[in-house]
């Protein structure tokens, strides 16, 4: 089945930016503010010059030769729904918004736990953002679980895959914990994606660092987020942050394979253009998808699954650049064949999420789908004979042959918010107002895949404890 | 080359972000026997003002404001702040400055600091988008004799008024000296709102405040 793909470049280019990648690791190295973190690659063979660990091409490439090019992916309650390494295409909601944007407002507010468990009923229902994420961080809950909160809603009302994320060392654990409460085999038949962020450039905080190796031992999926700061934290040009991005992914599938061969670990990434005039990140700018872009065939090269914060937009309402950004971006990142792509709902620089624009972007990614999905080149579907049939007997209308009916359903994808309606029938309303009053519906009809009650009262005695340590009662929501 | 062209060159090589260049300008011209206060009045001043409306016409980006801050600094603290002779006046004498709330404009404030502080003032600077409530914190902590608000729109300018209402407020204004700068700031505004004097001109309103501090 033909399908429509992109590639940006070729073998000898990617190899070349490897090498280079590979030079600023021996040489330059990486610096971990974690003394013993770096004592663990140094102890794998790394060297030591100031405070910065150098990393020979050597275990680089024993690391790339122990990490698994396919990763099967599952949902909550067991089923696999994609293969990680194959084009997998998961859309989910951007994650970790600190503000959200209500229906007609113009400045966003803090969410609250609410808010999130709201969000996660929306998604729940929207067919085509495959996975949910830990959208919201929640404002009125302590900060010190603020991260690790977020996952209970998502287990208690979602069946879909989760892409999440801690914020500290000590919750990961309480995280996994509630995985594993939820489903015994939750890390061997894995249904959720940690995300963990190198700090560009060349440099590892104590608490990412320690995420990964903690992933990589209970053998759950990272995702190593580079984020280069064209122009600030990484250089200007699109191809020196490329390589940068680059070099910071590997040392992070270093440290996870030199903790524990095998761990699985998908490429990732969320390059941001400096505006040059205002300094704010924008993820959606050209030259931050072509980074996007470059570091997807290195991956491909490598054989790594991959990820990317694409479908999403830096506007500040949900308006006309909300609609293009979220379009092409989406659409780019799906030719590309990324597994993983984290955006939509989001805008204004991965901080704000709206739950009309998640309804929006499901189309969106609708569309996106149906332009991947291609089209088959069988005899029936060339049509010659429909094509003859028609035009010397049936007076050239398609509409009444058998084969359209045949092929319809199949064939075409029909928004469903996307207005298309003849003019006698549009019901003068924008696409936003649409989206408005399914965000209404959905939560009018609330959760629809809860948590069996057996498997609930298990998770609330973690959540519980989790609350306990912030010297607080559990909110339930 | 005659002074003219000397002028000429290290405006330029400000603008144009030339660390090396200026500092080859400001030094030759210091030769010529000019005065160190017109080399900041008649040159650096213009030329970082200059900076200031190209980025505001997004003529230049960050990085750009960035190459010019650097060449300014590297004249004043290399070439120029050696030779200034500080004052007895100004000793232990702790000035606070900022731009005020809403707006991130530094360029102004930040040749005032660097002359305040070439005169011998221990110099606080609290940076951009600066709240009255933080004004006058640090100047009751502090103990400041001396507050600058740095404001570069006319939007921002009301932002002056209220530092020096927060100020009252904490019962600060009479032991503090206001000098209120920016652009749209004018001897009318300085008046309307009670301030001291306009920072428009920084070695004028550095006069004024050693004037003021000996008289008090």
């Amino acid at each position: 089945m033909p399908k429509p793909s992109l590639t940006t470049l070729s073998r000898g280019e990617a190899l070349e930016i490897h090498s280079r990648a590979l030079d600023l690791l021996s040489r330059v190295g990486v610096r971990f503010e974690d003394p013993e973190v770096a004592k663990i690659l140094l102890d794998a063979g790394a060297t030591r010059v100031d405070d910065r660990v150098l990393i020979p091409e050597e275990i680089v490439s024993e690391a790339l030769r122990n990490t698994p090019k396919k990763i099967d992916f599952y949902d909550r309650d067991g089923k696999r729904v994609a293969t990680l390494g194959d084009n997998a295409l998961i859309f989910n909601p951007g994650s970790a918004a600190i503000k959200i944007l209500d229906y007609g407002a113009t400045e966003p507010r803090t969410p609250t736990l609410e808010d999130l468990r709201n969000l996660i009923v929306v998604v729940e229902n929207l067919e085509f953002i495959d996975a949910q994420s830990t959208a919201l961080v929640p404002g009125d809950t302590p900060i010190e679980i603020r991260d690790a909160v977020r996952l209970y809603p998502i287990l208690r009302y979602s069946r879909k895959p989760v892409i999440t994320g801690a914020f500290t060392v000590e919750n990961l654990s309480v995280m996994l914990e509630m995985l594993k409460v939820v489903r015994e085999d939750a890390w061997k038949r894995p249904f959720t994606i940690f995300d963990a962020c190198p700090s560009p450039p060349l440099s590892w905080s104590r608490v990412t660092s320690r995420n990964v190796i903690d992933l990589a031992k209970a053998g759950v999926p990272s995702e190593i987020v580079s984020m280069p700061g064209l122009g600030a934290t990484a250089p200007v040009t699109i191809v020196g942050a490329a390589t940068l991005h680059h070099a910071e992914v590997l040392s992070g599938v270093v440290l996870a394979q030199v903790v524990s061969r095998g761990a699985p670990v998908i490429y990732g990434g969320s390059p941001a253009l400096m505006h040059p005039r205002y300094g704010t990140p924008l993820i959606v700018a050209p030259e931050s998808l072509l980074v996007s872009l470059i570091y997807r065939d290195l991956a491909r090269f490598l054989e790594l699954p991959s990820h990317t914060y694409m479908g999403l937009s830096d506007s500040k309402l949900v308006d006309y650049q909300a609609g293009a950004e979220e379009a092409y971006s989406a659409l780019v990142a799906a030719l590309a064949g990324f597994d993983v792509i984290s955006g939509p709902g989001m805008l204004e620089f991965e901080s704000v999420q709206s739950l009309e624009k998640l309804v929006l972007d499901n189309e969106v990614c609708g569309l996106v789908k149906r332009i991947l999905r291609g089209f088959g080149m069988s005899v029936e579907e060339i049509a010659l004979e429909v094509i003859e049939e028609t035009v010397l007997k049936r007076g050239g209308n398609f509409l009444p042959h058998p084969h359209t009916r045949r092929y319809l359903r199949r064939e075409v994808h029909v928004p469903r918010v996307w207005d298309a309606t003849p003019r006698s029938r549009w019901s003068v309303r924008s696409v936003y107002d649409e989206a408005h009053a399914i965000v209404t519906k959905l939560l009018e009809e609330g959760p629809s895949h809860e948590l069996s009650p057996d498997v609930l009262t298990e998770l609330n005695r973690v959540y519980e404890k989790l609350w306990k340590r912030a010297g607080s009662e559990p909110k339930y929501v | 080359m005659l002074v003219e062209d000397l002028k000429r060159g290290l405006y330029s090589a400000v603008i144009e972000g030339d660390s090396e260049k200026a500092l080859g300008y400001a030094r030759e011209l210091l030769n010529t026997g000019l005065d160190v206060k017109q080399v900041i009045t008649d040159v650096l001043a213009p030329a970082m003002r200059v900076v200031g409306d190209m980025y505001e016409r997004g003529e230049y980006f960050i990085a750009d404001l960035i190459a010019s801050a650097e060449a300014f600094k590297q004249v004043f603290d290399n070439i120029l702040k050696p030779r200034l002779t500080s004052s007895t006046i100004s000793k232990g004498v702790v000035a606070v400055f900022g731009t005020v709330r809403g707006d991130i404009h530094e360029l102004g404030k930040n040749i005032a600091k660097a002359l305040f502080e070439a005169e011998g003032f221990e110099v606080i600077d609290l940076g951009v988008d600066v709240s009255p409530e933080r004004f006058a914190e640090v100047v009751e902590s502090r103990k400041a004799r001396i507050v600058g608000l740095s404001a570069l729109m006319t939007t921002t300018m009301i932002e002056q008024e209220k530092v020096i209402e927060e100020l009252k407020r904490r019962g600060l204004r009479e032991s503090v000296i206001v000098i209120v700068g920016g652009a749209p700031v004018t001897e009318d505004w300085v008046r309307k709102i009670g301030a001291d004097m306009c920072g428009d001109d920084a070695f004028k309103a550095l006069k004024k405040v050693k004037e003021l501090l000996g008289a008090v």
